[in-house]
């Protein structure tokens, strides 16, 4: 980390926004850090003099009423629970004027604020320079590096949906995102599709971008849909997916457990006699009865506004997934940033053949599962046939198939330290990955190509040493997904570990979809790799000038 | 099957002070860990001496065990620069061998603390993308360690692939 002031580079180089240390918000604009003497840097960066002519924009001006929404909602939650406590309770009514009056001024602070907070904001994104002021009391100013931006997303809560705008979230692997908040849908849209080519390395111009008024799905011209799920079919696996057997599972037994309870002891410990006691026992059960029901339908309906006309397509920059009934998000998925990816089945997913499918993503920490807010999930099919699975990896990994790779079960004596999961272990690998397969009620395949594997380990505890049996896990940069595999042959187990450096010695990250530029568009990408694996035709900086771009990702 | 852990190569073991060096500041951690554990009990059991006492007693095995065991454990420590990896082998009841090819490499770290410096020891860890790998040599001479890296640092360019 070196200072920027001390940093030659960034004294002579006053145009260029100097790199600063990731983490850190430059707490004044980068430009300042160029020779401007100290006296001179004006509280408003509107007064700025390099920036007299440039054109600031405002969010837009819808932005505080939609940010007051949630005050008056919640507001209006209150004092109507309130109200009805009253009426319940027979305690006098406040007068009325004083309510209304109260409600007024509440509303009327929280939108002068909204005001001045969108009055202040101001934003300048242009060829030259990403930046951000914003603030009533404490003013900040953001200069954001082009190069610097690691993701943007655009997200559209409902209020924000209603009116047609969008928030837009870059994030520049500091820790706290920097929001623009809101923006018409189109601006979000064109200033995304620049920041990202400019995050690239290309010089572009802010196009515009057409878009309706209400979107349930982000599709673009060039936008290949390749699965789309009906709401049967989401309804249908979320009933039967594993999460929601267990938790039915869990709410049956709790009430079995507590009728059992009352039915067996003694009344002196249930209270009372024993007609006491039933109707002790009728609440008790009914309670949990209707917290459960409550929890039930909860999961149920997150899954489905979740994951409401899921999309998964192909864009020249590689696949998109967009889901959701209240909040369209959608994600882009990197393929060369992709590590692992696991295969799940639930217990009654085995007869249909589905499978659900999450990714393991290099540097996005992805809160698993369906949340309409997280704009990153790890699903990249929330149920879906084997052929459908198929179709997707192999655009993904275009050389790879798992459904080739032949498995070897675990030896029998496995099943004495893996009494349950024994007969399902397996474990295998072929030229591009490594399977292995655990699991018992929900069965799992992990795969792994060769080319993201870090390294190798063998373990072995005492009582596998006894039996013969060994582990092996395979390390990626990936965070979620720690594939590895269990109950191995411990005679055979250091020749694949020898193997499987082998062959990540000899894979380049290659496997993956490449990226068409707008020129090629159309041409189907998936069945022709940058370079087939193994082959070293591109030269090194070729490939890692290919790979720089791929480092970037945007969700929306 | 101990040769599970120990293929047929050219094994590297660590130099006999780092014995004395992780005995020392296993004993130092768990002198610690056990007087926080201990001070702990005697403020909440203060008229009773007997929780003190099982805690002391406790304490002073299981650090003795840990100090025993610390030395074994080093012994027990082996790694080896093949032609296209770093093998490193360790551990008594829970074994590992842990295979790093060298093109995964991102950098080598040499770092020491304030009880291996005494006795002129630096830790050698092996960078790669992902965290799990843990290519960690615990305890060299401060020379060798730096010839280590320089070695490590000068295979892994010349093999070199981008992650």
């Amino acid at each position: 980390m070196t200072d920027p002031v001390d940093d030659p580079d960034a004294r002579g180089d006053e145009g260029r926004t100097p790199p600063f240390p990731e983490g850190e918000v430059p707490p004044v604009p980068a430009d300042e850090v160029a020779p401007v003497p100290a006296d001179q840097v004006p509280a408003l960066a509107e007064d700025v003099p390099a920036a007299t002519e440039k054109l600031t924009e405002r969010p837009h001006p819808l932005t505080p009423l939609i940010r007051g929404w949630i005050v008056i909602l919640a507001l209006a939650f209150g004092l109507g629970r309130e109200l009805l406590n009253s009426v319940t309770e027979d305690r006098p009514l406040p007068p009325i004027a004083f309510l209304v009056g109260g409600f007024g001024v509440v509303v009327l602070i929280a939108v002068v604020i909204g005001f001045l907070s969108w009055l202040t904001t101001r934003f300048v994104i242009d060829a030259d320079e990403l930046r951000l002021e914003s603030g009533i009391l404490l003013r900040r100013s953001q200069r954001v590096a082009f190069d610097k931006v690691a993701s943007i997303d655009v997200l559209q809560p409902l209020a924000a949906r209603i009116f047609g705008l969008a928030e837009l979230e870059i994030d520049i692997g500091s820790a706290s995102r920097t929001k623009l908040r809101y923006l018409s849908r189109a601006r979000a849209y064109s200033l995304r599709d620049y920041l990202l080519s400019r995050a690239h390395g290309h010089q572009a111009e802010i196009g515009e971008v057409a878009t309706s008024l209400i979107e349930l799905s982000d599709l673009q011209q060039d936008d290949e849909v390749l699965l789309r799920l009906s709401p049967q079919r989401i309804v249908l696996g979320a009933v039967t997916s594993n999460e929601f057997i267990v938790l039915v599972a869990t709410i049956l037994v709790t009430i079995g457990v507590v009728a059992a309870a009352f039915a067996w002891l003694p009344p002196e410990f249930t209270g009372g006699d024993r007609r006491t006691g039933f109707l002790g026992v009728s609440v008790a059960v009914i309670a949990i009865a209707v917290s459960g029901l409550s929890g039930v339908v909860g999961f149920v309906t997150r899954r489905i506004t979740g994951q409401f006309n899921f999309t998964l397509s192909r864009r020249p920059s590689g696949l998109r997934i967009s889901r959701g009934l209240t909040s369209l998000t959608s994600q882009s998925v990197p393929p060369r940033r992709i590590q692992a990816v696991q295969l799940t089945q639930s217990v009654l997913w085995r007869r249909p053949g589905w499978y659900r499918v999450e990714i393991d993503v290099l540097g996005q920490h992805l809160r698993n599962e369906d949340d309409t807010r997280a704009s990153t999930s790890s699903v990249l099919l929330p149920i879906a046939h084997l052929e459908e699975v198929r179709m997707v990896l192999a655009q993904l990994w275009p050389d790879a198939d798992f459904t080739t790779v032949g498995l070897r079960p675990a030896p029998f004596r496995a099943r004495w330290l893996h009494p349950i999961t024994a007969p399902f272990l397996g474990f295998g690998h072929d030229e591009q990955l490594v399977v292995s397969r655990h699991g018992w009620l929900e069965r799992r395949w992990q795969l792994v190509p060769h080319a993201r594997v870090q390294s190798v380990r063998i373990s072995q505890g005492p009582v596998s040493r006894r039996l013969g049996l060994a582990n092996l896990a395979f390390h990626t940069a990936g965070s979620r997904l720690h594939a590895r595999a269990r109950g191995l042959d411990a005679t055979h187990v250091r020749q694949w570990q020898a193997e499987l450096i082998e062959l990540a010695q000899a894979h380049r990250p290659d496997i993956t979809v490449p990226v068409i530029r707008p020129g090629q568009s159309g041409e189907p990408s998936g069945t022709v790799p940058v370079g087939s694996a193994g082959t070293h035709a591109d030269g090194p900086d070729a490939f890692r000038a290919d790979q720089a771009d791929d480092t970037i990702s945007s969700t929306e | 099957m101990d040769d599970l852990f120990r293929p047929e190569t050219d094994w590297n073991g660590l130099p006999d002070v780092a014995v004395t060096a992780h005995r020392i500041s296993s004993l130092v951690a768990n002198v610690v860990l056990w007087a926080i554990i201990g001070g702990a009990v005697w403020l909440f059991t203060n008229p009773l001496a007997l929780p003190t006492g099982i805690v002391a007693v406790v304490g002073v095995a299981w650090t003795l065990w840990r100090v025993v065991r610390a030395g074994r454990w080093i012994r027990s420590f082996r790694y080896s620069e093949r032609e296209h990896d770093l093998l490193i082998s360790h551990g008594l009841w829970f074994k590992n061998l842990t295979a790093i090819p060298y093109g995964r490499m991102l950098s080598v770290e040499v770092t020491t603390g304030p009880i291996s410096r005494l006795w002129g020891l630096a830790e050698v860890q092996l960078i790669t993308a992902s965290h799990e790998s843990n290519g960690t040599i615990p305890a060299l001479t401060a020379a060798d360690a730096a010839i280590l890296r320089d070695r490590l640092i000068a295979v892994g360019e010349a093999q070199a692939l981008p992650l």
